[in-house]
C-alpha cells in the first residue's frame, strides 16, 4: 500500500500557485498603507515596541504571523485544488487493459455494501480509471466463456466508465485465455506498443480468479489480479446431472444429480425433482443431502465424519416413468445465504415420444396392416418378403431400411449371411419376429433332432433341420411389469400352434406359455430382437384387445431403445446450431425468415437465414429456451451451468496461472481517498486562527 | 556680552498679550526669583553674594593686614581689645536667570500648545525676573543655540524680552547636547538656569545635561508635555512620522502598547527627575494642561523657585 498521496490536478495547483502566492505576497506588502500621524518624537514609541518585542519570544515570526497564516491558507487552499488522493492501491499505468469478468459467479451478492461481485469490479474498475492521470490511456474487456471489448484504448475517462458500466452479468463459464489473447491482440495493435523500450502494459484483472484452462493462460503484459469475493461466500450447486433411460426400461427415466458445497461450513441440502413445474408427488422426489465444504482437505473431511458421525452424502438419484415430452427440474432448496442462484437449479429435457417409423415384412396379414397403419406411425411401410429378399441381393438393406425404427418380420426369416451365419439386418434396429427366429442370435428355436435345452449334449442340429413345433400354446405368466406388457391381460392369449423356444440365461423372457417361452426380448449388440414364437394367424391375438396395445408399447419401447440419450444440455453462452430443414413451418419453409426465441431472459427475434443451417443466438442465461415455430429435436432447449470452477465461489489468491501478481484478497474496496475536503478544513481552520490573531492583535 | 536681538520682526501684540497680560503681571509682581545658591553675580544688585564686600550685611572678621581699607577697621572692638580687626560685609549683588527655551520642532504640538505654553511660562518668568533687577538671559535653542537675549535688566525691558518670545517660532530638530554644550561656554555666569522642554532627546537627555546641571547654575527642569502626549489617542495601524526628523515608526495601536508607552515615559520621566535632582537640581513635570498661571503661581513656588 502506498499511502503517499498523488496528486491527479496539480498541474492546475501549479499554475494557480504561481499566480496566488506573488500576489498574496504583493497584497501583503501593499496592505499595511498605514495612516501617518506625526508626533513629537518617536523615542518613546519606538522604545515601547522594541520593549514589547524584546519581551515576546518568537517575534520574528509573529511579526509575519498573519503573513505566515495566510500563506499557509493559501497552501492548504492549493493543495486541495491539486487533487490529492491517498493511495491504497498502485495507480494505473501509462497503458491499462482492464479485464472485467462477468461470468456466472460474478453474480455472487458478497461484495461490499451488498454488491454483487461484477459490480464490485465494476466499482473498483471505475476508481481506477479515475486515477488515471490524463495522458495515460486505457482499454475496458469484458469476458466470460468469450472476450468483448467494451471499450478501446482511449484516455477519455467518460468513455472508459460508460463501458464499465455497459458490462452486464451473464450466466457463462469463465475462460481467461481468451481475454488475455483479446488483450493481447488489443496491446500488441497499438503500434506505440510495439517499439522496444515501451514499458509493457498494465493488465488490471478483476475477477474472482476462476477460470478454465489456467494453465494455458499466457500473456505478455504485467498482470495486476484483483480478487473480488469474500472467502466466506455460501453456495450450495448442483455441478453435475446426467439423466438417462434405463437401458432394460426406456420409459424410465434415471436421473442423477451430483451436488457440491462452496461454503465453509458443512450443511444439509434438500434436492426437489419436479416434471414440468410440478412436484412429483412420492417416488421420493425430495432427497437430502449432507455436504462437506469443498474447500477442506481429505484430513478434515475425516476429521468431520468422525467427529459427526454422519457420512456425507453429495448425490441424490431419481427414477420416473416418464414416456412423454417433459422437463425434469432438479433443484437444490437451502437457499440461505446462497449467493449464486443460477447453480442451484439444472434442467433436463425429456424429448417426446418419437414418431415411429416402422416397415413390416409380411405376405399379407390384415391384422398387422390394419395396426401398423392406425399407430400413426411416420413411415408405415408394407413390403412383401420378395422385396426384402431383392434388396438383399442388390445389398441396399442398410440403404434402405436402415431408417426404419422397427422392423416387424411377420413369419418370415430374413435370409442369413452365409459368412457370419446371421440374419441380414440393418447395421442397428429393433425387430419383431412373428412365428420365427432370426438366425445369428442366442435365443434359438428348438430343431429336430437336437436337445431341447440348450447347452446340452448331443450332436449340433443339421442347419436346415425343421423347427419343433409345440401345440395348443397359453399363457401361464407374463412380465405385467414390463412396459411392453404393462397394462395387458394376456391370460385368455392362445395359439394353436408355436415355435419352442431355446433361450438362454440372460435373455429375458416376457410371456412364458404352458409348455415354453412364448415372447423373449433378445438384445444383441446395437439389435433388439422381440421374439413372438406363435404365428399370428394361428392365435386368438388378433382378436383381442390387447393386441394393438402391445403392437403399440413394444414399437415405443423398441423406438425410446433405440435413442437411450436424453436431449443434450448446452451451457450457458452456447450457441446451438439449426438444421432449417428442421424447423416445423406450418407454412413454406421457404417463407420463413425469423423464429421467436423464449428464454429466461425474455423473447426475442432472431433472423433465419437462408442456407442450411443456421446458428441461434448465445443462450446466456440458465433455464429453458423455446423457439415459435418450433425445431424438431430442439423443442426445448435446456441450458445448465453445472460447472464446478464457476460455482467455487471461493476467490482465488493466486493470479490465475501464476502470471503477474495478486493484490491482496478482501483489500480496500476504494482505490484511494480524497484528501481534499482535509485540506480544505484545514485551510477554513487556519483561517479562523487568522481571523482571531488579527482581531486580538495578541502582541503586536 | 552681545545681545542678539531676535532676526524676526515685532510680534504682534495680541501675541505679546496672550503671553502676558497685565492683570497677572500684577500678580507676577510680588514675586521673586529665589536661588537655594548664593550665586555670586557681576553687578551690584539685591542679592547676597558669596563674595565679600560692600552692604549692610554683615559676614565675618579678620586680622587687619597692612594695605586694608581702614573704613571697614572695627573701632569698637580696638577699643575694648586693642586690636584691629576688619569688618567683612557680604556682597549685595544681581542675580542672574538663564532662561533656557526648547523651540525644536517637537514642541509645535498639543492642544493647549507647547511651545505657546512654555513661551507663556518662560515670559512669566522672565517679568519676575526683570521686575526684579535680575540679570535675565533668554535663549531659545533648537538644532543649536538660536536666539539669544542676551542679559536683560530692569523693568524697561520687558516689552523687549516679550517681543523675543513671541518672535521665536519652531524650527528644526533638537540637538539637545550641542545646545547645551553651547549654552554653557556663552554663559560663564553663575545663576537661576530655567529649562524649559519636552526632554524628548534621542540620543539621551544626559548629553546635554550634563553642561548645565550641578556646578554654577541652579537648574530647574521642567518638562512640559502636552496631554497627547500623556495620554496618546491613537488607534489602528500607524506611521508615526516624527517631526523633528522624519523619522517613521510603524506601529499598531494595541493596549498593551499603550500600556508600555505609558510606562516608558513614566520611567523616561523618573529618568530625567532623577538625574537633575542628584546633581542638585529641581525637577517639575507639566501638562499643559494645567494652566501656566497656577503652574507659575503654585507650583514653582512650592519648588522654591519664586517666593
Amino acid at each position: 500500500m502506498n499511502w503517499l498521496p498523488t496528486f491527479l490536478n496539480w498541474q492546475a495547483a501549479a499554475i494557480a500557485a504561481g499566480l496566488a502566492i506573488p500576489a498574496l505576497l504583493i497584497l501583503y506588502f501593499l496592505k499595511l498603507r498605514r495612516q501617518e500621524r506625526v508626533v513629537p518624537s518617536t523615542l518613546l514609541w519606538r522604545k515601547a515596541i522594541q520593549d514589547l518585542q524584546v519581551n515576546s519570544p518568537f517575534q520574528k515570526l509573529r511579526r509575519n504571523l498573519l503573513l505566515l497564516l495566510q500563506l499557509i491558507v493559501l497552501l492548504l487552499l492549493l493543495l486541495a485544488l491539486s487533487r490529492p488522493v491517498a493511495n491504497y492501491k498502485p495507480g494505473p499505468g501509462k497503458t491499462t487493459v482492464i479485464l472485467i469478468d462477468r461470468s456466472a459467479s460474478m453474480a455472487a451478492r458478497d461484495g461490499n455494501d451488498g454488491r454483487t461481485r461484477l459490480e464490485e469490479a465494476q466499482f473498483r474498475a471505475r476508481e481506477l480509471v479515475r486515477s488515471m492521470s490524463r495522458d495515460s490511456t486505457a482499454m475496458v474487456i469484458a469476458f466470460d466463456s468469450s472476450a468483448e471489448t467494451m471499450q478501446g484504448f482511449t484516455s477519455d475517462q467518460q468513455a472508459l466508465i460508460a463501458a464499465i458500466d455497459r458490462i452486464r452479468q451473464t450466466d457463462r463459464k469463465t475462460d481467461l485465455r481468451r481475454a488475455y489473447a483479446l488483450a493481447e491482440a488489443q496491446v500488441n495493435f497499438d503500434p506505440e506498443q510495439l517499439r522496444a523500450n515501451v514499458e509493457p502494459p498494465d493488465v488490471r484483472l478483476y475477477s474472482d480468479g476462476r477460470t478454465l484452462n489456467e494453465q494455458d493462460l499466457r500473456i505478455k503484459a504485467e498482470v495486476t489480479y484483483e480478487p473480488i469475493g469474500s472467502l466466506s461466500a455460501k453456495n450450495i450447486a448442483v455441478v453435475a446431472l446426467s439423466a438417462k433411460r434405463n437401458y432394460e426400461r426406456p420409459t424410465e427415466v434415471q436421473v442423477f444429480a451430483r451436488l457440491a458445497n462452496f461454503g465453509p461450513e458443512p450443511v444439509q441440502a434438500p434436492v426437489t425433482l419436479s416434471v414440468d413445474g410440478q412436484m412429483v408427488m412420492g417416488g421420493g422426489s425430495l432427497q437430502s443431502t449432507y455436504l462437506l465444504p469443498e474447500r477442506w482437505t481429505e484430513d478434515q473431511r475425516r476429521q468431520h465424519v468422525e467427529k459427526a458421525g454422519k457420512p456425507p452424502s453429495d448425490s441424490v438419484q431419481f427414477k420416473l416413468d416418464l414416456a412423454n415430452r417433459a422437463i425434469i427440474r432438479i433443484e437444490q432448496m437451502n437457499k440461505d445465504g446462497d449467493q449464486l442462484a443460477a447453480d442451484d437449479v439444472a434442467h433436463v429435457v425429456v424429448p417426446p415420444p418419437k414418431v415411429l417409423a416402422a416397415l413390416l415384412v409380411s405376405d399379407g396379414n390384415y391384422f398387422l396392416e390394419r395396426v401398423v397403419r392406425s399407430l400413426g406411425l411416420q413411415k408405415p411401410d408394407i413390403i412383401i418378403p420378395q422385396a426384402y429378399e431383392a434388396k438383399v441381393k442388390e445389398n441396399k438393406v442398410q440403404e434402405d431400411y436402415g431408417k426404419y425404427d422397427v422392423i416387424i418380420f411377420d413369419n418370415y426369416r430374413p435370409p442369413t449371411d452365409a459368412r457370419t451365419g446371421k440374419a441380414i439386418l440393418p447395421d442397428s434396429g429393433s425387430f419383431i419376429y412373428f412365428g420365427v427366429v432370426p438366425d445369428g442370435i442366442k435365443t434359438k428355436a428348438a430343431r429336430m433332432g437336437a436337445a431341447t435345452q440348450p447347452g446340452a449334449p448331443g450332436t449340433p442340429p443339421p442347419a436346415n433341420a425343421p423347427p419343433v413345433f409345440l401345440d395348443d400354446m397359453a399363457v401361464m405368466d407374463w412380465d405385467r411389469d414390463h412396459p411392453i406388457l404393462a397394462n395387458l391381460a394376456l391370460n385368455k392369449l392362445y395359439a394353436a400352434q408355436g415355435l419352442k423356444l431355446q433361450v438362454p440365461l440372460d435373455r429375458e423372457v416376457l410371456i412364458e406359455g404352458l409348455k415354453g417361452p412364448m415372447m423373449v426380448l433378445d438384445r444383441d449388440g446395437r439389435h433388439t430382437h422381440l421374439i413372438v414364437a406363435f404365428n399370428l394367424m394361428e392365435s386368438n391375438w388378433p382378436l383381442k384387445v390387447s393386441f394393438p396395445v402391445f403392437m403399440h408399447q413394444a414399437l415405443h419401447f423398441l423406438a425410446l431403445g433405440a435413442d437411450m440419450a436424453l436431449r443434450q444440455s448446452y451451457e450457458p453462452g452456447d450457441a446451438p446450431q439449426v438444421q432449417r430443414s428442421l424447423i416445423n413451418v406450418a407454412g413454406g419453409l421457404e417463407a420463413l425468415s425469423k423464429l421467436t426465441l423464449e428464454g429466461p431472459g425474455g423473447t426475442r427475434e432472431v433472423p433465419v437465414p437462408p442456407g442450411d443451417r443456421f446458428v441461434l443466438p448465445p443462450l446466456e442465461q440458465v433455464g429453458i429456451y423455446k423457439t415459435v415455430p418450433e425445431i424438431t429435436g430442439m423443442e426445448q432447449i435446456a441450458v445448465n451451468m453445472l460447472d464446478v470452477n464457476e460455482s467455487n465461489l471461493v476467490p482465488a489468491e493466486k493470479p490465475p496461472g501464476d502470471i503477474g501478481k495478486a493484490e491482496p484478497l478482501g483489500g480496500e474496496s476504494t482505490r484511494r481517498r480524497e484528501l481534499w475536503p482535509f485540506l480544505a478544513a484545514a485551510a477554513l481552520a487556519v483561517l479562523f486562527i487568522e481571523w482571531w490573531v488579527y482581531t486580538r492583535r495578541v502582541h503586536l | 556680552m552681545t545681545v542678539q536681538a531676535p532676526a524676526t520682526p515685532a510680534a504682534p501684540p495680541d501675541t505679546r498679550k496672550l503671553l502676558l497680560d497685565p492683570s497677572f503681571m500684577a500678580r507676577l509682581d510680588q514675586l521673586d526669583l529665589m536661588s537655594r545658591k548664593m550665586l555670586a553675580g557681576k553687578l551690584k544688585g539685591e542679592r547676597r553674594s558669596k563674595r565679600r564686600g560692600q552692604s549692610v550685611e554683615f559676614a565675618d572678621y579678620r586680622n587687619y593686614v597692612i594695605g586694608d581699607d581702614l573704613r571697614f577697621i572695627d573701632w569698637n572692638i580696638f577699643a575694648r581689645l586693642d586690636r584691629l580687626f576688619l569688618k567683612l560685609f557680604l556682597e549685595e549683588e544681581d542675580l542672574s536667570l538663564y532662561i533656557l527655551l526648547d523651540v525644536s520642532k517637537s514642541c509645535d504640538y498639543g492642544e493647549p500648545h507647547k511651545a505657546l505654553y512654555m513661551k507663556q511660562v518662560a515670559a512669566a518668568l522672565g517679568y519676575i525676573g526683570l521686575v526684579n533687577y535680575n540679570r535675565v538671559h533668554l535663549t531659545a535653542f533648537a538644532n543649536g543655540v538660536v536666539a539669544d537675549t542676551g542679559a536683560l535688566r530692569g523693568r524697561r525691558r520687558v516689552a523687549q524680552m516679550i517681543d523675543f518670545i513671541a518672535n521665536l517660532e519652531p524650527t528644526g530638530a533638537s540637538y539637545f547636547a550641542d545646545s547645551c554644550r553651547r549654552f554653557a561656554l556663552q554663559h560663564r555666569g553663575k545663576g537661576v538656569l530655567v529649562m524649559l522642554s519636552d526632554f524628548f532627546v534621542k540620543e539621551g537627555f544626559e548629553g546635554g545635561l550634563r553642561y548645565v546641571a550641578g556646578g554654577k547654575y541652579d537648574l530647574f527642569a521642567i518638562q512640559a508635555l502636552a496631554p497627547q502626549e500623556i495620554d496618546p489617542e491613537l488607534q489602528g495601524d500607524l506611521k508615526l512620522r516624527d517631526v523633528e526628523d522624519d523619522d517613521m515608526a510603524e506601529v499598531s495601536i494595541t493596549q498593551p502598547l499603550l500600556k508600555q508607552y505609558k510606562a516608558n515615559l513614566n520611567a523616561y520621566c523618573l529618568a530625567l527627575k532623577d538625574y537633575v535632582t542628584k546633581r542638585g537640581g529641581t525637577y517639575l513635570f507639566t501638562s499643559t494642561a494645567v494652566p501656566f498661571d497656577t503652574l507659575v503661581l503654585n507650583y514653582l513656588r512650592e519648588r522654591g523657585l519664586l517666593g
